[in-house]
């Protein structure tokens, strides 16, 4: 099944296990907040047993998503092809995208505050149509800067009009 | 542009054309039709002001008249709309007054503003198609404007308005001439102004088309069974859920009809053009290598009389998508037609291409358990320039894209298609109606599609003969930037 998504004829290259920290992180934090309010209210309006309960049962979920993120952070990958850019990525809904370098209008570096702080970027490839979706998050901010340049050398010299 | 082909011709400082009979004549003799074209900062047509503004001054006054107190008091609502009056005109001649557009060497420079001043250069490279439309109002004092569609930018963007009509007509030829570089004036004139049809949809056919299409048919017949219901149960309530029937029913009818009307299609020299509109007439040109894909929608009922709908994508003209609901459709090339009507169309979009030709391979069966009906009506197939799916057993329709304008592919699959082996695959096209998934394929075949794909894509880019990489780009990756190559002649040669 794998060989589908991704072909073997390529060297693919894995994104940085920080994309799951930074996630398990931002979830942890939603789902701490939540637990905590859950205790709070249902502690103090139903029972602190309920309370105690909605805690249990917001540690499951974590316990949860820390397994899916994981999958899902394994599952992103890329690879450079002579012509074209290569994006795998999904678990349940896998997607490949194959992107020609000539077909590039823009590429986009991101990185928000918490990505700085994990030490990654998202490199976004724009074509002429919002269909094609090449993102690959969780960079290193090295080889993001040095994708871009790649990206967009090789977008100019094969650039193809509309 | 490289080479201006209409010889500069600044000896003959005309006023601000004026609405005068003389204009007209002279607009018959290649001399002042060449008048038009090189002179510094010229104006628009002085009545622009009031063709622009003749909305404000009917809010205005139905306002006034609409105002208990004010209409009690006439004489402060006559003072009042006069004021209004005043002030419109003034303002409006004073924006008319400090709006200049002049044609420079490579772009058409149009100054505006009288407080802020604001200074637009359109390259002609850069412009994608021009077209001349001439709204309602601007119709009746026989105006025109001018649309450039700019890869890009929104739909106010490349607008000049107003021009009298043959001023506009004369500036577009002009125009087109700079943007594509080598054609000569006289055949181009010859060739924009007597181009015979090459069919003209009647009216009553549009009106048909709309009557028998499945989302008027669904309204209508939820409409009918609202009234039932409603007169025999007595149940008022769904009269509410009739407004947006009703509306369903009839704005599509208006949007055809009216819309469409005496819709005529004509081949030129720099591609088929379309005409359309019964208050508001629309042309547009369609450079033949300018299409990016194609899409043929055959509702259920049209099936039966053979009737079908032919869409395309365009770049440029689908990027104004954001600001107006007119124009997202991309071009319509043929709002309904007869299927050896679309055969010859498609015939002159894609010369070299069959469809009826083309082996299409079907969705395996198993496709069922998703698709319990829709699932014979997909399939895919290619050949050496074009991929072709088809899709939709209410609506039908078949999505055409060119290899050499593939954006991009995409293999996706879900768990449930997981389960069933099976995969998407689509061909990303700009931004248009066109949308070529080949959906639920055997997973073996998808990926297959995909390389497949990809390749042809290549070879496509590779073996067209191309505008040659960089050449006109001064700013590399900007979103419009390898538009521009498209626009270059290299491209409408290598389209023929």
């Amino acid at each position: 099944m794998n060989d589908l998504f991704a072909p073997s004829d390529v060297s693919w290259t894995p994104v940085s296990k920080n994309l799951a920290a930074l996630r398990r992180l931002n979830v942890g934090i939603v789902l701490g907040l939540l637990a905590i309010a859950g205790l709070v209210v249902l502690g103090l309006t139903v029972g602190w047993l309920y309370g105690v309960l909605a805690v249990v049962l917001a540690a499951l979920v974590f316990g949860w998503a820390w397994v899916l993120i994981g999958r899902n952070q394994r599952s992103w990958k890329y690879a450079e092809r002579e012509d074209e850019l290569l994006v795998s990525h999904g678990v349940m809904f896998r997607e490949l995208v194959v992107v020609p370098y000539g077909r590039m209008q823009f590429v986009d570096v991101a990185a928000g505050p918490l990505e700085r702080a994990f030490g990654m970027a998202t490199v976004e490839l724009h074509t002429a149509t919002p269909a094609t979706d090449a993102k690959i998050p969780g960079l290193h901010p090295d080889e993001a800067a040095r994708l871009r340049d790649r990206l967009s050398a090789l977008g100019q010299a094969q650039a193809w009009g509309l | 542009m490289t080479e201006p082909t209409a010889p500069p011709q600044a000896s003959q400082p005309q006023p601000p054309h004026a609405p005068q009979p003389s204009d007209a004549l002279h607009a018959q003799t290649p001399q002042a039709s060449q008048a038009v074209i090189e002179k510094t900062g010229d104006r628009l047509h002085p009545l622009t002001p009031f063709v622009k503004g003749w909305g404000y001054f009917v809010v205005a006054a139905v306002a006034m008249a609409n105002n208990e107190s004010l209409r009690s008091n006439l004489k402060i609502a006559g003072i009042g709309l006069l004021a209004v009056l005043v002030g419109g005109i003034l303002l409006g001649a004073l924006s008319w007054w400090f709006t200049k557009w002049q044609l420079t060497d490579d772009a058409i420079r149009v100054d505006s503003g009288f407080l802020f001043r604001r200074t637009r250069i359109i390259r002609f490279d850069r412009i994608q198609t021009i077209d001349v439309a001439q709204p309602f109002v601007a119709r009746l004092f026989g105006m025109a404007e001018l649309r450039m569609d700019v890869a890009g930018g929104g739909k106010n963007d490349g607008k000049l308005s107003y021009f009298s009509e043959a001023d506009a007509t004369k500036l577009r030829g002009t125009l087109l001439l700079r943007a594509k570089g080598e054609l000569a004036a006289a055949q181009q004139e010859l060739h924009h102004e007597e181009a015979p049809p090459l069919l003209v949809v009647p009216t009553g056919r549009l009106l048909g088309a709309t009557l028998l299409s499945s989302t008027v048919l669904a309204s209508a017949a939820a409409l009918i069974w609202l009234i039932v219901t409603t007169m025999v149960f007595e149940f008022h309530v769904g009269l509410f859920a009739g407004l947006p029937l009703l509306l369903g029913v009839v704005q599509p009818i208006w949007k055809q009809v009216v819309g469409n009307h005496g819709f005529t299609l004509s081949e030129t020299h720099d591609g088929l053009r379309t005409k359309r509109g019964l208050f508001d007439v629309q042309r547009q040109t369609v450079p033949p290598g300018r299409v990016q894909g194609l899409l043929i929608t055959e509702p259920l009922i049209w099936r039966l009389i053979g009737w079908s709908r032919v869409d395309l994508d365009i770049a440029g003209v689908a990027g104004s998508k954001a600001d107006g609901e007119e124009e997202h459709e991309g071009a319509q090339l043929l709002p309904v037609g007869q299927r050896t009507q679309v055969a010859a169309v498609l015939k002159r979009v894609l010369p070299g291409t069959d469809l009826a030709a083309i082996e299409m391979h079907r969705a395996p069966e198993r496709v069922k358990w998703l698709r319990p009906i829709g699932w014979r009506y997909l399939s895919y197939g290619v050949d050496g320039q074009v991929l072709v799916t088809t899709r939709g057993w209410v609506s039908r329709r078949t999505s055409i894209v060119l290899h050499h304008k593939t954006q991009s592919v995409r293999l996706q699959q879900g768990p449930l298609q997981r389960r069933l082996g099976l995969a998407n695959v689509h061909v990303d096209t700009p931004q248009g109606p066109t949308d070529a998934v080949a959906l639920h394929r055997e997973v073996g075949e998808a990926a297959q599609l995909v390389e497949a794909q990809a390749d042809r894509a290549r070879e496509a880019r590779r073996t067209t003969s191309s505008p040659a990489p960089v050449h006109t780009q001064p700013n590399p990756p900007s979103p419009d930037g390898s538009s521009s190559s498209a626009a270059s002649p290299a491209d409408d040669s290598s389209a023929r």
